[in-house]
């Protein structure tokens, strides 16, 4: 054996065992998750409550009549106990594992009729809330965690994180109440062009606050800069966004 | 027998506890003395009722007292008659006031009364600690006079005093947070010193505004809403 092919050797032999090494790796990785899954059928009229402890959770609005939740549950695994009584699905991962210290992360994905009441609340994570249209979307992070909402057309709306961005993208409803509030992170959003609010935006640290195309005349700024009161159009809806050491940013859909 | 001798007998004379001859002579003085006439009339009108309305309620002796009363009031009018002297005009009292005087003394007791009033009210339905901190720094003209009295807190005093309220909330929730965090995983221990720290971090910030320009009502406002989250960060972790 020439030096050439014991080179070839030694390389294939090292990327075999990588190639073993992680696939052992992803193996007892996939082997620590638990899947949990439960459907349950949905009426006109229905409600989502989640009281999650640390991970990410996505919830989608869709058009079948039923709620559908798939969660990964990291090890160690936590307890899940889902409640479904008269329309309300509860979901409370603090209560169903309280007095356990080390608990895994927990990862939603949750399918549920647009017209869902949506009330997620967790500890540390991400939440993301897309094409729901109902009275209600309410998303509060404890700690940290980014906030998505999509598609929402909610006439409650409510974003709450300490440290994390918030991303909104959605339209105000006539006689809405909108409220977003961060300590760090920035706060984003988008709304249709005819949208009709009044506002009260505070960024006191950083004093940006945007609304580029929203931009309206009766939109005033206040408190050297950081603060805008204002309306724009009839201002129906009801907008508060506070951000308290970081950007506000308004954009038109 | 003249006006002041009769009147002194009539009580008697109306009893018949006058001997005859004194008995005659009051008879003719009220036949002819309209005044004493009237007077007996009334004294007659008066134990009429007495004996009608207050059967079986007055003592027996009852109409002993009366009749020594009514003989009191009869001689304390006849007293000044007797010394033939005008009845005294009203003196001018100790208590007397002219009506610019009575004036400006309502309109003291008014203003007092209003200021203790508002003052007590203040006391009374004294905001809470979940209250905004940020009425602290609205001022109204009573306000700042209430200040100057003493009556009220100044700006500064009343953040102090809110912090303080809002201080124990804080305690009480970390005291909770510290008895569970050994149990918490290392990173939800990392998160969470992140987050305290980030918002102590706005509360520091605001606290060096505020004492360059305590009248800062935005500040303050955003300090409330600060403490507010920093309360709820140690209550949701509390019971992890």
């Amino acid at each position: 054996m020439n030096l050439v092919q014991h080179s070839r050797l030694a390389r294939t032999t090292v990327a075999i065992v990588g190639v073993v090494f992680f696939l052992c790796i992803g193996t007892l990785s996939v082997a620590a998750q638990k899947r949990f899954t439960r459907t349950y059928p949905a009426g006109s009229s229905v409600r989502l409550k989640l009281l999650n402890r640390t991970g990410t959770v996505t919830v989608e609005g869709w058009d079948r009549a039923e709620v559908r939740l798939e969660a990964t549950l990291e090890s160690p695994a936590a307890n899940i106990a889902p409640q479904s009584l008269s329309g309300e699905i509860v979901v409370n991962l603090v209560r169903d594992n309280e007095g356990r210290g080390d608990v895994g992360e927990v990862n939603f994905a949750i399918r549920v009729p647009f017209y869902t009441l949506v009330d997620i609340e967790t500890k540390i994570g991400n939440v993301s809330v897309s094409n729901i249209s109902s009275g209600l979307v309410r998303a509060h992070i404890s700690s940290e965690g980014d906030i998505q909402l999509l598609n929402i057309g909610a006439s409650n709306v409510a974003a709450e994180n300490v440290m994390g961005n918030i991303f909104f993208d959605g339209e105000l409803q006539d006689g809405g109440i909108y409220r977003f509030s961060s300590v760090k992170g920035d706060i984003a959003l988008r709304i249709p062009f005819n949208s009709s609010f009044r506002v009260v935006a505070t960024a006191p640290s950083t004093r940006d606050i945007a609304f580029y195309q929203c931009a309206s005349p009766d939109l005033s700024l206040l408190g050297d800069g950081r603060r805008m009161v204002g309306k724009c159009g009839a201002g129906s809806a009801s907008l508060s966004v506070t951000n308290q050491r970081g950007a506000i940013k308004f954009f038109r859909r | 027998m003249d006006c002041v001798d009769c009147k002194s007998l009539i009580t008697a004379f109306m009893d018949s506890d006058l001997d005859s001859e004194r008995s005659e002579f009051v008879r003719m003085h009220l036949a002819n003395c309209d005044d004493c006439a009237r007077v007996c009339e009334e004294i007659a009108m008066l134990l009429d009722v007495i004996s009608t309305e207050g059967e079986g309620v007055l003592p027996e002796n009852h109409s002993k007292q009366i009749w020594c009363r009514i003989n009191n009031v009869i001689e304390s009018e006849q007293k000044p008659l007797l010394d033939g002297s005008q009845p005294e005009p009203h003196r001018r009292g100790l208590w007397h006031f002219s009506f610019w005087q009575l004036a400006a003394a309502l309109a003291c007791i008014a203003l007092v009364s209003s200021l203790i009033t508002v003052a007590a009210l203040r006391n009374y339905y004294e905001p809470s600690a979940t209250d905004s901190l940020a009425s602290a720094t609205s001022h109204t003209f009573m306000d700042r006079l209430m200040i100057r009295v003493g009556l009220a807190e100044s700006p500064e005093e009343q953040i102090e005093r809110k912090l303080r309220d809002r201080q124990a909330a804080i305690d009480y929730w970390n005291t909770r947070v510290q008895a569970r965090r050994t149990q918490w995983d290392s990173q939800t221990r990392a998160a969470f010193d992140r987050n305290l720290r980030e918002i102590d971090d706005s509360l520091n910030e605001y606290h060096t505004i505020l004492q360059r320009d305590p009248e800062d009502d935005l500040t303050v406002e955003m300090m409330d809403s600060v403490l507010n989250e920093k309360v709820d960060l140690l209550r949701d972790f509390s019971d992890l």
